[in-house]
Parts: structure tokens; C-alpha cells; sequence
């Protein structure tokens, strides 16, 4: 019983750093403009709209994140067989890994945009030094918290993998679920915030994105303020479900019925979800109605 | 032939001879196992090739738009098909080995369970996203009904786009997919430990239950890397965006099952030799 209650504690905090690495994951990535989206930031130019937003597209955000929080977990894993303390392995290991994150963010930055000089687009030194800290602030908070929770996982729960190895899988899973979830807000609603609320944005408005802002010019770190209301939350929401239910049906239902249990329970939590999503489905058609006259469909 | 006279639809062509070689390269890569390790190692890249082949086919479930579904020019999840495909499975493989001791089926189920309960929460996180975030409902660009449920789609379109969010069938077609890859990722892990278990002791000269972490990390640095291969080879099938079991592309798939076949027993012998050389 007691190991039950230790496992509920350790999982419930598992996930709640989880819920923090989603949403500084997602609001990294918006900041230094890296994932799906940096393609209207890396066409702008090409279409005659100079920016100042930052463009740091070192790769898909999962295997990005897969790197460098199996690079923070590899050399806390390192300090710790130092005899190093763990608390202050996992911190030591996380600042070297944002340190690779801030090279590739700023080699990234200055390459790609180098790549549009053609274009007219200048390189601003002002942007790489404003926005680079940021960026590996909110990366060093979500490698410290997959870090942490992989530690938990490994030292205190027991699974086999060692530390750097669930570094690499939950840092691809940390960038999957949040590239998934956070992407479209800004893609869509933060870049074209000058599309109509409510639609995609029409194939050919493409590269025309949202260069000015109240005052000045428009900078990736407006675009991390905004995206980190909705975009960013709804990350952390994901990732953080994610990592907690996971673990809470292993940790509460392994043991009933020779493995079956964790099974049958993982099983209706997938239809419980499947069953909000066909809410959500439903709804959106109910109250926001179809952007056309319903016509009979062919097939 | 140039890019400009190629047949528009060259990308979804099966090719006979194609397929030829690649079951023949299958059946040599089987007998250079076979001449190697006949017993256990045999066995074990048999169940490799079966896990990559369903990592490789569950896949092509997966709703990916790519960067047009991040403005929501495009149906599906707004990020790469591998990727995706990788972090449910693994999340799934995380799950499955964590269960590993109690057995091949409980096992495997465990994981596929992962994986799909991963994929669940992140497509209703992106429903969500797109109908109270955004205000913008599903459609499917491809289909003129909701298979499953017979929503009509195209009047859910907006102007100039080609449909955006997840669409009930694309939701149920993510859950296949991360079930199906979190089982493969885990088979290839249970496949390789039991391997590595039993014949490491004897290579490195060590009490089975000091090499227990070596086998370990070295059959889950596997099978992380056979699901990076299958997903990434199933992600040139589909050409980068598919939106799920609807989409023409899905038709693709007998192609991929060869490919990855032939992929993850190539990758498979080679985590064989480690131990049968």
C-alpha cells in the first residue's frame, strides 16, 4: 500500500512537470520560431516581406528535443556516476545541453537567414542576442523537467531504460506532442493574425505574414507572449496527460489481473478521449456551421 | 523521362521488380541469419522484421499535414509523419518495457496501448486547439464523407484551403497508427533482450545479471533506432502528408511493408552479429 501511495506521489509529479516542459517546449519553439510554421518565416522574404522574427529551424522540434534532453539526461547520468548529487547532476547536465541548443539557435539563425540575403532580408544582431537567451531560457526549463521526470521514472519507479535513453524518448515524445498541439495556434493564428478569425489561411496568402505589431515592429518574443496563452497551455495540457496517465495505469493497475488490468484501463481512457474529441467534432459543426451551403455529397 | 513529362500519379505506381528485389534481398539477409545464429538469433530478427513491418504499416494511419495543416491550409497533426509516428511509439515502447517481464502478449499489448493512448490525447488536443483556440471545425480534404461517421466534409472547408483539423476518421486512424507502432517498437525490444540476454553472458564472460543493463540499453537503442527507420522510410511512401486511412496514399502501403522488411532485417542482422560473431 505504501508503495502505491509512493508511486501516486511520484506519478502526480511526473506529470506535473511534464504539464511545464509542454508548455516551455511549445513557447521555445515559437520564440525561436523552429517548428512547422518557420516555413512562412523562411518565405516571407522570398515574397517581398522583410521580418524581424527570429528563424531557428535546427529540425523537427521532436528530434531536436530528443538530442538535447537525451544530451542533459546523458551527462546528468554522467555527474551522477561521479558520485556528483543528484539534484545538482541533473542541473549541470541540463546547462550544458541548452548550451548546444544556443549554438544551434544561433548558427540557425544566422545561416538560414543568410541564406535570404538575396531577398533583402538582414541579418539583426540585435534580434540573435534579444532572442537567443529567451529561446534557451524556456529550453533549459524543459530539459530540466523531462530530465527530472525521467530520473523519477528510472530511480524512484523502477523502469528499466537508463536515464539517457528516456531522455531520447521523452524529449521526441516532448517535441511530438508539442509541435502537434501548439504549432497550429501559431502558424495560424499568430502569424496571419491579419487572416479572418475562424478559417485556415488561403493558400495564397502565403508568406504574407504579420510583420508590424502595436508599436513598432512585430519580434518572436510578441509571438512567445501570445502563443504561450492558448498554443503553449494546451502543450503542456497534452504532454502532461500524456506522461501522467501513462504512468498512473502502470503504476496503479500492472499488478491486477497478470498485466491486463494497465491494458483494459489504457483501453477506456482512449475511448474516454475518443468520446471528447467527437464532442469537440460535433460541436464545432453545431455553433460555428459550415462555411458554405451544404450541398449532396458524390460519395 | 523529365519531372515535367512524369505521370502525376508515378509516386503511388507499384513496381513488380521492385518488390522482386526487395523479397529476394528479404530470403538472403534470412539465410546469412540462418548461417549465423539458426536458433535463437533466427528467431529473434524474425520478430524484428514482424515489429517493423507493423511500425512501417502503422504509420501510414498516422494524420500528418505537415507545415500546410500549421495554418491550417491542410487536414492533420502540423508536424513531420516520422516524428510523430516516433514519439507515439516510443511513448508505447516506454510502456512495453516497462512491462516487459510479463510476457510476449502482455507485453505488446501493453505498449500498443501506449502508443495509442499517446496519439488519443494528442489528436484531441489538436480538435481542441483548432475548434476553441482558433474557431475553425474539421474537414477532410479528401474524402467527401467521414467515413465512420458520415459527416459530410466540404462545406466545413474554408476559402482557398484544402480542410484543416482532424476529422473523426483521421482521430481513429492516429489511435491505429500509435497502437500499431508502439507493438512493433515493443516486439523489437522484447525480441533483442531475450537475445541479449541469453548470449551476452557467455561473449562478455559476466554473471547474466551484470549484463543485464548492457542488454537492456542495447536492445532499446535498437529498437528506438528500427522505429526511426520504418517511420522515416514509411514517410517517403506517403510523401511527407497523409491524413489517414482515407487518404488514396494509404493505398501505398503494400510498398512500405516491403521496404521495411527488408530495412529492419538488414538492421536487425547487424544487431544479431554483436552477439553471434
Amino acid at each position: 500500500m505504501e508503495q502505491i501511495v509512493f508511486g501516486i506521489g511520484i506519478t502526480a509529479l511526473t506529470g506535473a512537470l511534464a504539464t511545464i516542459a509542454g508548455s516551455a517546449e511549445d513557447t521555445e519553439s515559437n520564440i525561436g520560431s523552429q517548428g512547422d510554421p518557420n516555413s512562412q518565416v523562411q518565405l516571407a522574404p522570398q515574397m517581398g516581406f522583410v521580418h524581424r522574427i527570429f528563424n531557428k529551424a535546427v529540425a523537427g522540434e521532436p528530434p531536436a528535443y530528443g538530442l538535447w534532453c537525451a544530451l542533459g539526461a546523458g551527462l546528468a547520468w554522467a555527474f551522477m556516476a561521479m558520485q556528483v548529487n543528484a539534484v545538482l547532476a541533473i542541473v549541470l547536465g541540463c546547462v550544458l545541453a541548452v548550451f548546444v541548443q544556443g549554438v544551434y539557435a544561433t548558427t540557425a539563425y544566422l545561416g538560414r537567414t543568410a541564406s535570404l540575403a538575396k531577398f533583402g532580408q538582414p541579418v539583426y544582431v540585435d534580434v540573435l542576442k534579444s532572442m537567443t537567451s529567451v529561446t534557451m531560457a524556456h529550453a533549459f526549463i524543459a530539459i530540466f523537467c523531462v530530465v527530472t521526470l525521467c530520473h523519477l521514472i528510472n530511480s524512484a519507479l523502477g523502469h528499466p531504460f537508463p536515464l539517457p535513453l528516456l531522455g531520447l524518448i521523452w524529449g521526441i515524445a516532448l517535441g511530438a506532442a508539442g509541435s502537434a498541439t501548439g504549432n497550429p495556434y501559431y502558424g495560424k493564428e499568430r502569424q496571419y493574425q491579419n487572416q479572418k478569425f475562424g478559417a485556415g489561411v488561403p493558400i495564397s496568402a502565403s508568406g504574407n505574414i504579420v510583420r508590424y505589431a502595436e508599436a513598432g515592429e512585430r519580434n518572436s518574443l510578441d509571438n512567445g507572449w501570445f502563443t504561450a496563452k492558448i498554443g503553449g497551455s494546451a502543450s503542456g495540457v497534452c504532454f502532461g496527460l500524456i506522461v501522467f496517465l501513462e504512468i498512473w495505469r502502470t503504476v496503479l493497475f500492472e499488478q491486477v489481473s497478470a498485466g491486463w488490468g494497465a491494458i483494459v484501463i489504457g483501453i477506456l481512457m482512449i475511448l474516454v478521449f475518443t468520446v471528447i474529441d467527437r464532442y469537440i467534432e460535433v460541436w464545432a459543426r453545431k455553433n460555428y456551421g459550415p462555411y458554405t451551403e451544404v450541398k449532396e455529397a458524390s460519395s | 523521362m523529365s519531372a515535367v513529362a512524369a505521370k502525376p500519379q508515378a509516386g503511388g505506381a507499384m513496381n513488380p521488380t521492385a518488390m522482386g528485389v526487395g523479397v529476394v534481398l528479404l530470403l538472403i539477409i534470412l539465410a546469412l541469419c540462418w548461417y549465423v545464429s539458426p536458433g535463437a538469433g533466427l528467431m529473434a530478427l524474425v520478430g524484428v522484421i514482424v515489429g517493423g513491418v507493423l511500425i512501417g504499416f502503422g504509420t501510414h494511419f498516422v494524420p500528418v499535414g505537415g507545415a500546410p495543416a500549421a495554418m491550417g491550409q491542410a487536414p492533420g497533426i502540423a508536424t513531420g509523419v516520422a516524428m510523430l509516428a516516433a514519439g507515439a511509439g516510443l511513448a508505447g515502447l516506454f510502456g512495453g518495457a516497462w512491462a516487459a517481464e510479463q510476457g510476449l502478449l502482455i507485453a505488446t499489448l501493453t505498449g500498443g496501448v501506449g502508443g495509442g493512448l499517446m496519439m488519443a490525447i494528442t489528436c484531441m488536443m489538436v480538435n481542441f486547439v483548432y475548434v476553441f483556440g482558433m474557431g475553425i471545425p474539421s474537414a477532410s480534404g479528401k474524402v467527401a464523407k467521414d467515413p465512420i461517421t458520415g459527416d459530410t466534409q466540404a462545406e466545413f472547408k474554408s476559402q482557398g484551403t484544402e480542410g484543416h483539423g482532424l476529422p473523426f476518421v483521421s482521430f481513429v486512424g492516429g489511435v491505429t497508427g500509435g497502437f500499431l507502432g508502439g507493438a512493433g517498437g515493443t516486439i523489437i525490444y522484447l525480441e533483442l533482450l531475450s537475445l541479449y540476454e541469453t548470449t551476452l553472458p557467455a561473449t562478455m564472460k559476466m554473471l547474466p545479471a551484470q549484463v543485464m543493463p548492457i542488454a537492456v540499453a542495447a536492445a532499446g537503442i535498437f529498437a528506438v533506432g528500427l522505429f526511426l527507420v520504418n517511420a522515416v522510410l514509411t514517410a517517403y511512401n506517403i510523401t511527407g502528408t497523409i491524413e489517414g486511412p482515407h487518404d488514396p496514399k494509404f493505398k501505398r502501403w503494400p510498398r512500405a511493408i516491403v521496404a521495411s522488411a527488408v530495412a529492419s532485417a538488414l538492421c536487425g542482422f547487424l544487431a544479431i552479429l554483436i552477439v553471434a560473431m
